[in-house]
């Protein structure tokens, strides 16, 4: 039998061109479709925070920053004309949860932008999920020195400096004073902690190198509830200068601790704890507080562009009084600044502009201007506070003082 | 020397602390058998019930003891009658190791909503007094602790002792069928014992606010310790827990002060380890325990 081959080839390259015009079509439509729908469907953003568990408070604070950041970048009409969204999910604090949330966000819920949880203890973790994405990791709160371990280049911490260089700020003033004036005894009391004992001993190499003599340096367990045994061994040595490498806990512990005891140094610098001008107060009393040194990236009196506006917006929309503002609210807020500055910067805002961009240049935000190595750590330093008639005060570096720096310290008031 | 002596008497304060928190342990693990690892979260809503009262009525929180032990008793009573009492005899023990850990989760979880976790201390003015007694720091709050705790185990050793109500405790505890034939409703027994237990942590609640900053999570070391001193004071024996508190109270403040606070707590395990090896039943224990 013959086969009508012509005609049998003719039909069938008819068939196929009809195919290929509808499919070329078909996908033309759909990218023309999606071009026009990604200009103005909502940029995404999506959070794991620990709303509950260990770190309920500090993941509440940055749930309250991240979305008044995207209330008022709405406000001023989104990002490259695109609203934006937030999509918080919450991880209990739990180091497995918020691999789980990362994973669903971004293969799920497909959000655009991810950015950083509470605590160096989730955001390695949490940052391993978006490296493996390919997306961009603006993080306000895990500065810790395994975060920059795992060198991650798509990473940004938005805090002036890794959390173990949150000290160095106190050793710059003490050096700046004139060898007659200086400590000549120092004591470092440190809790068993990743940030808080390192940060005690990078102070304790500037000082030693100085000729401060170190006449005590403990760590105590976390589960220290009762700290007067270890400050009576610190008493006894009579140091001039007490630095505590603390949390948050463990530092109204001690200051309780030296109140009981009587046992007043001539400067006193808490890491952690007496940073926070809420808890701090309620915790050892306002008149206690008086000359206890600290650092800090943001707190309600800073001086950095934007902090009115932002405070004014926080009262708005939070209520309450500007002391009550947590920092971990402003490093929240400035990540999602970062974003801002990014697509103002290029027009575009996807991960990969977002990665090469950060990586130059410098950002001004609430927690003051950043930059970062090549595996997000930033360069920049710590402001040195004091609580100077009941709130914080930047003390150090000069050029940003708002008061002289009071030593020796106030006695304990009881 | 100084140092030493510091040490003892800020060892012995502490002590004197812990010792009150394990009054009621002591009665409800010791005496009635019943692992309650919800203990410490007691004693943490005790402390936020003190905290909030003192910020409402302005009373000083050893006062507001007479207020807050009530509710603490009912607190107990009504865990050990809804909770405890319908586990089945034969399994009671074990259960009752889950169902009061689940209680101590759940006050963890009501208390965080409540309070959140932000840290929180009791503060009437006179929390951080101390005396200066020949050049020695003696805590006000702490030394009062100490008195109360005494009290409260004197008390808890009478009531045991020389009652009705203690003879019904020990004779439910030994065999409670026994008990219901000679007339002792040893259910009611069971739940006053338990609330009694825990209307102790309405003392040790105020004391522990006032001498440490806690939240709802501060459960946790509590009754790794108050369960450790019960243990080592010995099974069922009052004057044990005593004596063990300070023990774990002055080792770990010798340990702290003279030489590195990182083995301070390890240094009370160990000797609770070598207690219970050589002696298993515990300090104080009675010999005849496992007929208690």
């Amino acid at each position: 039998m013959k086969l009508n081959t012509s005609k049998f080839l003719e039909r069938r390259s008819t068939v196929a061109a009809a195919v290929a015009v509808t499919l070329v079509s078909t996908s033309l439509i759909s990218t023309l479709g999606n071009a026009a729908s990604a200009a103005t469907k909502p940029l995404s953003i999506g959070v794991s925070l620990s709303l509950t568990g260990d770190f309920a408070d500090s993941g509440t604070a940055a749930q309250k920053g991240y979305k008044l950041w995207v209330s008022d970048v709405n406000k001023k009409g989104g990002i490259l004309g695109r609203q934006v969204s937030i999509k918080i999910v919450n991880d209990a604090s739990s180091p497995d949860q918020v691999v789980t949330n990362y994973t669903n966000l971004i293969t799920q819920s497909k959000v655009d932008i991810v950015m950083g949880p509470f605590s160096s203890l989730l955001t390695i973790p949490a940052s391993r999920v978006a490296k493996r994405y390919g997306y961009s990791f603006i993080e306000p709160a895990g500065g810790g020195p395994k975060v920059f371990a795992e060198k991650n280049p798509n990473l940004f911490f938005v805090q002036p400096a890794a959390t173990t260089k949150g000290g160095d700020v106190f050793a710059d003033y003490i050096l700046s004073l004139p060898a007659s004036s200086r400590p000549k005894t120092a004591a470092y009391v440190k809790l068993d902690d990743p940030f808080a004992a390192p940060l005690a001993d990078n102070i304790k190499a500037r000082f030693e190198a100085a000729g401060i003599k170190t006449v005590y340096d403990q760590t105590y367990p976390s589960e220290t509830a009762d700290m007067t045994p270890v400050i009576s061994g610190v008493a006894a040595k009579a140091p001039d200068v007490l630095v505590g490498g603390t949390q948050t806990a463990d530092a109204f512990a001690q200051v309780k601790a030296m109140i009981q005891l009587k046992f007043n140094p001539k400067w006193l610098f808490l890491s952690n704890g007496a940073s926070s001008p809420l808890e701090f107060p309620k915790a050892i009393g306002l008149k206690n507080t008086e000359g206890v040194f600290t650092s800090s990236d943001w707190y309600p009196k800073s001086t950095a562009p934007g902090t009115a506006a932002f405070i004014k917006a926080y009262i708005a929309m939070y209520g309450g009084t500007a002391a009550l503002i947590d920092s971990t609210s402003a490093e929240a807020y400035s990540a999602g600044t970062l974003l801002e500055l990014v697509a103002k910067k290029t027009g575009k805002i996807d991960n990969a502009t977002i990665i090469k961009t950060l990586h130059t240049g410098s950002w001004p935000t609430l927690v003051g201007n950043l930059s970062w190595n090549a595996y997000g750590e930033p360069q920049g330093a710590y402001l040195l506070t004091q609580w100077i008639g009941g709130s914080l005060k930047t003390v150090f570096p000069t050029a940003s003082a708002q008061h002289a720096p009071v030593a020796p310290k106030p006695a304990w008031v009881g | 020397m100084h140092s030493v002596v510091q040490a003892l008497i800020l060892g012995s304060l502490t002590g004197g602390v812990y010792a009150l928190m394990a009054s009621g342990q002591t009665l409800i693990f010791g005496i009635m058998k019943v692992i309650n690892l919800a203990q410490g979260a007691f004693v943490i809503v005790a402390s936020y019930l003190t905290f909030s009262l003192f910020q409402m009525t302005g009373l000083d929180p050893f006062l507001l003891i007479v207020i807050t032990t009530p509710i603490m008793f009912i607190l107990g009573a009504a865990t050990q009658w809804f909770l405890l009492r319908p586990l089945r005899p034969d399994d009671a023990a074990e259960l009752s190791l889950l169902v009061t850990f689940a209680v101590a989760l759940g006050l963890e979880g009501a208390l965080s909503i409540v309070y959140k976790t932000t840290l929180r201390s009791i503060m009437p003015g006179y929390e951080n007094h101390s005396w200066t007694v020949w050049g020695y720091q003696v805590n006000e709050v702490r030394f009062y602790a100490f008195l109360l705790s005494i009290a409260m185990l004197g008390i808890l050793y009478l009531l045991l002792q020389k009652t009705k109500f203690g003879r019904s405790v020990r004779a439910t505890v030994q065999n409670p069928m026994s008990a219901q034939l000679l007339g002792v409703n040893s259910k009611a027994v069971s739940a006053f014992g338990f609330g009694l237990g825990v209307s102790t942590t309405a003392a040790a609640g105020a004391v522990f606010g006032l001498i440490t900053p806690f939240n709802p999570g501060s459960h946790y070391d509590l009754i790794s310790r108050l369960l450790t001193i019960v243990v080592l004071g010995g099974m069922g024996a009052i004057g044990g827990s005593v004596i063990a508190a300070l023990i774990m109270g002055v080792g770990a403040a010798l340990v702290s002060a003279l030489s590195a606070p990182i083995w301070a707590d390890f240094t009370f395990f160990i000797v609770l380890l070598l207690v219970l090896l050589l002696r298993p039943r515990g300090l104080f224990g009675a010999k005849v325990r496992g007929a208690l």
